[in-house]
């Protein structure tokens, strides 16, 4: 459900606004870290989750409105050139964190504490994590929202106008720049989002960016770029590969995977639920 | 050194017969420049050992190594326009081929040597047949998603040591010539003669028709395809001599680190090799290498003062892309041209 709370937002910033945000990794660190502040100065989980998300938010906006949108101008629209700008990202914001909490501060082992009631087990026919079942229910909830918000009002309506004739909406008296660094800003906050919720059901580490990417990546391409339903059905797929292999076939767990993502990208690129792609 | 404009322009006025004239002393011309760069750099990588310690000539055969490995990429990256993750899968193939062979099997080093070139050149072949089909981002995580295979297989299997990898590799045996390859001095030589015989096979091949081909299908491949050129093929062939060459440098870094073990078939790994031929310009010939002693004597530099060099090469990677498209290369040469000529074409 972590890996689909990512992939929401990938898939949205990619499918709106054809950018494969690498960086996506970053945020995901940077709502983990910074919720983990939160969660040291106010001691509670909820105030960590709701305050977390919103620094990858605002760090979103900003990169999508002050650095990615005037490269695109400039005639950078390449795919690749934005993929690899988000990397070093990546790199960076690992390195940046490695620096600031590791070497500066020496913490190690860190970790949100989960809050009360969600700590323990709850029976249903076997013992269940509270907490796991929590992290279902947001994702279903975050997932219902995004989906709302981007078929169903009229601001997915401004969106989605942008991204077919960008001069055409600019002309009816949107500010689309705004509007996408919005978009790019909710993908952030998701990612953020994931980023406090893994920070309590697991630990935080330096890697842990690096490491949701990949199979955030493989969903999002199972899915399909850009769709919402398919990153749903693209988590559930993953999760169950990875479940079922390791419990079958062990020696095969970290293999499956990435044989589904080599599979699917050269049977069906545009996964199960994109479409097909437009000629460049 | 950039092919790219005349082969575009040449494609463009579709008269090729009428630019062949003045077109030829250029690429002469060119020619000469980069025999006088060539030879040059050659000598001044010879005279390195004379002059330095022996901490900095083991450093340097790291570059001529990473040169190796992103030189190779280039080929796909800067001449091709493919940008591809899993490079570092090559790399541990020829790593572990020659660990395998020479370690557990004990053949002599130089037919391994070969032997893991010849393999990770077929396996890199296979894969590029499946996956240039894709494009741009998909072709991306494609090869992530091959490399992040051969990253788990080598971490699951046993017989190589698992994550723990293998340790006491033997080197080269250089007897024949009256060398000891375990001294690093001669192991920079090795190296050295490994480097400019991949560099040249790389250049005759970016100078080649099929070259020509590969830049044309960066610049635009349906026009390639239209012109009949069938791309696939070039692409795959492409991707396989990169490989190769991913291999060399494996099959050389095990030796040189006595060691080898699954990290160096990680995406991060592939990342690093990228980041170098970004900084160190992809368009240029040379860039790579550039690229590579840039890295290298960095994180050297910079691992002495913090663990987080990731975070200056993270930011220096973004400014690189989004101001410098050229990198370290391409900065030199715009220097270069406008010292010729003040009115001369910029480079990009």
């Amino acid at each position: 459900m972590l890996i689909f709370l990512m992939a929401v937002g990938l898939t949205v910033i990619f499918g709106l606004m054809d950018i494969l945000n690498l960086a996506h990794g970053a945020f995901y660190m940077v709502g983990a870290y910074f919720g983990y502040v939160v969660f040291q100065t106010t001691d509670s989980f909820w105030i960590s989750l709701a305050i977390g998300p919103l620094l990858a938010m605002a760090l979103g906006f900003l990169l999508q409105f002050f650095v990615l949108q005037p490269l695109i101008d400039r005639g950078r629209t390449a795919h690749l050139d934005m993929a690899l700008l988000t990397f070093g990202l990546l790199f960076f914001t690992i390195g940046l964190f490695d620096l600031i909490f590791f070497e500066t501060l020496g913490l190690t082992f860190m970790s949100i504490d989960k809050p009360a009631g969600l700590g323990s087990y709850i029976d249903i026919g076997i013992p269940y994590p509270t907490y796991r079942l929590f992290v279902i229910v947001l994702g279903l909830i975050v997932a219902l929202a995004v989906w709302l918000l981007l078929d169903r009002t009229v601001i997915g309506a401004v969106v989605r106008a942008g991204v077919d004739d960008r001069e055409m909406v600019r002309a009816m008296g949107v500010n689309i720049y705004v509007v996408f660094a919005c978009v790019f800003a909710l993908g952030c906050w998701l990612a953020g989002l994931a980023g406090v919720v893994a920070g309590a059901g697991l630990s935080i580490d330096i890697n842990m960016g690096v490491q949701i990417l990949i199979p955030t990546l493989v969903v999002v391409v199972l899915g399909g770029l850009g769709s919402v339903k398919g990153c749903f059905f693209g988590a559930l797929i993953v999760g169950m590969t990875e479940t079922l292999s390791q419990a079958y076939v062990p020696a095969l767990a970290l293999f499956a995977t990435y044989i589904l993502l080599a599979a699917m990208l050269i049977f069906r690129p545009q996964g199960f639920f994109g479409r097909a792609p437009k000629t460049v | 050194m950039e092919h790219s404009q005349e082969d575009s322009g040449q494609g463009k006025n579709g008269s090729n017969v009428s630019n062949d004239d003045p077109m030829q002393p250029r690429a002469a011309r060119e020619h000469k420049t980069f025999l006088y760069i060539a030879s040059a750099g050659l000598l001044f990588l010879i005279a390195i050992p004379f002059f330095v310690g022996e901490y900095y000539v083991s450093l340097a055969s790291e570059i001529l190594i990473f040169a190796i490995l992103t030189s190779g990429m280039n080929l796909l990256l800067g001449y091709t326009g493919l940008v591809s993750l899993g490079h570092a899968a090559f790399m541990g193939v020829g790593a572990y081929a020659t660990a395998v062979g020479s370690s557990l099997l004990g053949y002599p080093v130089w037919f391994v040597m070969l032997a893991s070139i010849f393999v990770s050149l077929l396996i890199a072949y296979g894969i590029g047949l499946l996956s240039v089909r894709t494009k741009a981002v998909q072709f991306l995580l494609i090869t992530l998603a091959f490399g992040q295979m051969f990253h788990a297989i080598a971490e699951k299997t046993r017989y190589t040591g698992g994550d723990d990898g293998m340790t006491n590799i033997p080197r080269i045996d250089l007897s024949f010539m009256g060398l000891d390859a375990d001294h690093d001095r001669a192991f920079y030589f090795f190296v050295l003669i490994c480097f400019v015989i991949a560099l040249a096979i790389l250049r005759l091949v970016v100078d080649s028709p099929f070259g020509r081909v590969l830049v044309g299908i960066r610049e635009n491949e349906k026009r390639m395809l239209a012109l009949g050129y069938s791309t696939f093929p070039y692409k795959a062939l492409a991707f396989g001599i990169s490989g190769m060459l991913a291999g060399l440098a494996g099959s050389l870094w095990v030796q040189h680190s006595f060691f080898v073990n699954p990290h160096i078939m990680t995406w991060q790994m592939s990342g690093e090799a990228l980041l170098m031929v970004i900084i160190g310009g992809s368009k240029a010939f040379f860039g790579p290498l550039l690229g590579a002693a840039f890295y290298v004597l960095a994180k050297d530099f910079l691992s002495d003062i913090t663990e987080a060099y990731l975070m200056f090469f993270g930011l220096l990677f973004v400014l690189v892309v989004a101001f410098f498209n050229g990198g370290i290369a391409g900065f030199i040469s715009r220097v270069f041209n406008k010292f010729k000529s003040p009115s001369g074409k910029d480079g990009q």
